[in-house]
């Protein structure tokens, strides 16, 4: 079983090395397919990642007519930490809360001249964690909070919310429906290049029908040539993807206004990169596998 | 070694490319399939070798019934098998030694045993100086005489050639009918699908006629034909 291996990988070595320009061919088509997809991965990811950075700003605010006591601030911060849905939690004084709207009248601060800090309520502010980042999670969160009756009222900025979903789904969507037609319309080339390199070497599997080789013994070596000939395109397709993303995309997507609040423009991370490799050894073995069936007849 | 009993076969409903045939052709016979274009010729080699089933009737191959035979048992049937085509179907991006050694490759011999007998082989036909070259760079003499030494180098029980020299010169012709009698003196039953009457009439051998799909002759050089059907 082990000679039989070994014996198949080096007649597909010697069939690669035979056959250079068809070699090239089914490497290159893998190649330049999954480079399209992996930089739409790489767009996709860093929409995501803006996204996501745009769903920390969401949090549940709860406003209390009275300032609590130290001591049962402490107690209410300490529960509220405790719910499954809660990342982090703030407390803003009223003294707080009137020197930030201060600051934020900039030039016409002065309006406030004459009024004590204690217009303004207390407020605890409640970050959420990434999964109840959503008007749902907040809701529940508030059914919890308002057992609490020193807590007087709620607000997790509704309208931008609703809206945010509103986007988030609808990239969801975009991705998933882009992502879905770049990847049949991969397979579908890779595929076709694949049956196209065998169909020009029909009459070599022919031969070897005839002169009792069994299906297994003629599939083998063609099929561990699809598998590395798919895991070749799928490295550079790696490469490919990484040097425009080195010299346009970094800086190219750096630029636009849409992603000025990300820290950084990502590269694909060393999960998505073996994805994309272990892709392209699929799709060369499968698109043999299919096309091996269609010629190799007994 | 071959039995054949009442063989029908038919591509298409109305029309058939063999209507009940029944041969037996003992081991160590030298026999050739005449006929002329869509006699049934072809089809009645490609029975012998697995390529196709028939629709009604029997084939027995060395004791072995190949119309019952699962496909799996198909390549194992071919390996004790020679078999020669008139397009010679070499590997054209092999050298002559890789296309000769591929049937034993295939049975998982041994290298030294497949270089010898490869070697052997190349002698035999007159093309161990040649066992580096690709066939696009021999003539098509020499190529069907690679054909033939990767029929001969499995040692075949039946060497099945069609129309092996309806490419070749007459000159050719002789030279690679010398090699099908002398693998027929070192034991294979051989059986030649040819139309070319010369070739019979210079290297006379028991003859089987087909016409329509039908058997209409056969005679082996001292006797005349015997109509059937």
């Amino acid at each position: 079983m082990f000679g039989s291996l070994i014996y198949a990988a080096r007649r597909s070595v010697r069939n690669m090395r035979q056959s250079p320009f068809l070699c090239g061919a089914a490497v290159g088509t893998v190649a330049v397919s999954l480079s399209i997809l992996a930089l739409f991965a790489i767009l996709a990811l860093n929409v995501q990642e803006l996204t996501r950075h745009w769903s920390e700003e969401i949090q549940v605010t709860v406003y209390m007519d009275v300032p609590p006591q130290e001591e049962a601030l402490g107690e209410w911060i300490e529960k509220i930490e405790g719910y499954p849905e809660v990342e982090k939690v703030s407390y803003v004084s009223r003294g707080e809360a009137f020197d930030r709207f201060r600051e934020r009248l900039s030039e016409d601060a002065d309006l406030l001249e004459g009024l004590e800090p204690d217009i303004l309520p207390a407020s605890l502010g409640i970050g959420l964690k990434e999964n109840f980042r959503n008007r749902a999670g907040a809701e529940t969160l508030i059914e919890k909070l308002r057992e609490n009756p020193s807590f007087s009222d709620f607000r997790y900025g509704q309208e931008w919310l609703e809206r945010f979903e509103t986007f988030a789904d609808m990239l969801q969507m975009i991705v998933t429906v882009l992502g879905g037609f770049l990847l049949f319309a991969t397979l579908f080339i890779v595929s076709n290049t694949i049956k196209l390199t065998l169909y020009a070497r029909r009459e070599e599997l022919e031969v070897m029908a005839l002169v009792g080789g069994t299906p297994l013994f003629i599939k083998t070596p063609f099929l561990l040539e699809g598998a590395l000939q798919g895991t070749l395109g799928g490295l550079m397709a790696l490469a490919g993807a990484f040097v425009f993303f080195e010299l346009f995309l970094l800086e190219g997507l750096a630029a636009l206004p849409f992603f000025s609040g990300l820290y950084g423009i990502i590269f694909l991370p060393g999960s998505h990169q073996l994805l994309l490799v272990l892709s392209g050894t699929t799709l060369g073995l499968f698109g043999s596998f299919i096309s091996l069936r269609k010629f190799v007849r007994i | 070694m071959i039995q054949i009993y009442n063989v029908f076969k038919s591509y298409q409903k109305d029309s058939a490319a063999l209507e009940g045939i029944s041969v037996k052709i003992p081991k160590g016979d030298f026999v050739y399939i005449t006929g002329p274009s869509g006699a049934g010729k072809s089809t009645l080699l490609k029975l012998l070798y697995g390529a196709e089933k028939p629709n009604r009737g029997q084939i027995l191959v060395n004791g072995q019934n190949i119309t019952r035979m699962r496909s799996a048992r198909i390549p194992i049937l071919r390996r004790c098998l020679g078999i020669v085509f008139q397009d010679f179907k070499l590997l054209t991006r092999r050298t002559v030694f890789e296309n000769v050694s591929f049937p034993l490759e295939i049975q998982g011999r041994k290298r030294y045993e497949i270089s010898k007998k490869v070697y052997q082989a190349l002698k035999t036909v007159g093309l161990e100086h040649k066992l580096n070259r690709r066939p696009l760079e021999l003539s098509g003499g020499e190529q069907q005489r690679v054909a033939i030494a990767r029929a001969l180098v499995v040692e075949p029980l039946v060497l099945i050639a069609d129309e092996p020299t309806g490419n070749l010169d007459p000159q050719v012709t002789l030279e690679i009918m010398e090699l099908f009698k002398g693998a027929n003196a070192r034991g294979s039953t051989v059986l030649i699908a040819t139309h070319d009457r010369e070739m019979i009439r210079r290297f006379p051998r028991r003859v089987i006629s087909l016409d329509g799909g039908r058997l209409v002759g056969d005679r082996t050089p001292e006797t005349f034909s015997v109509p059937r059907g």
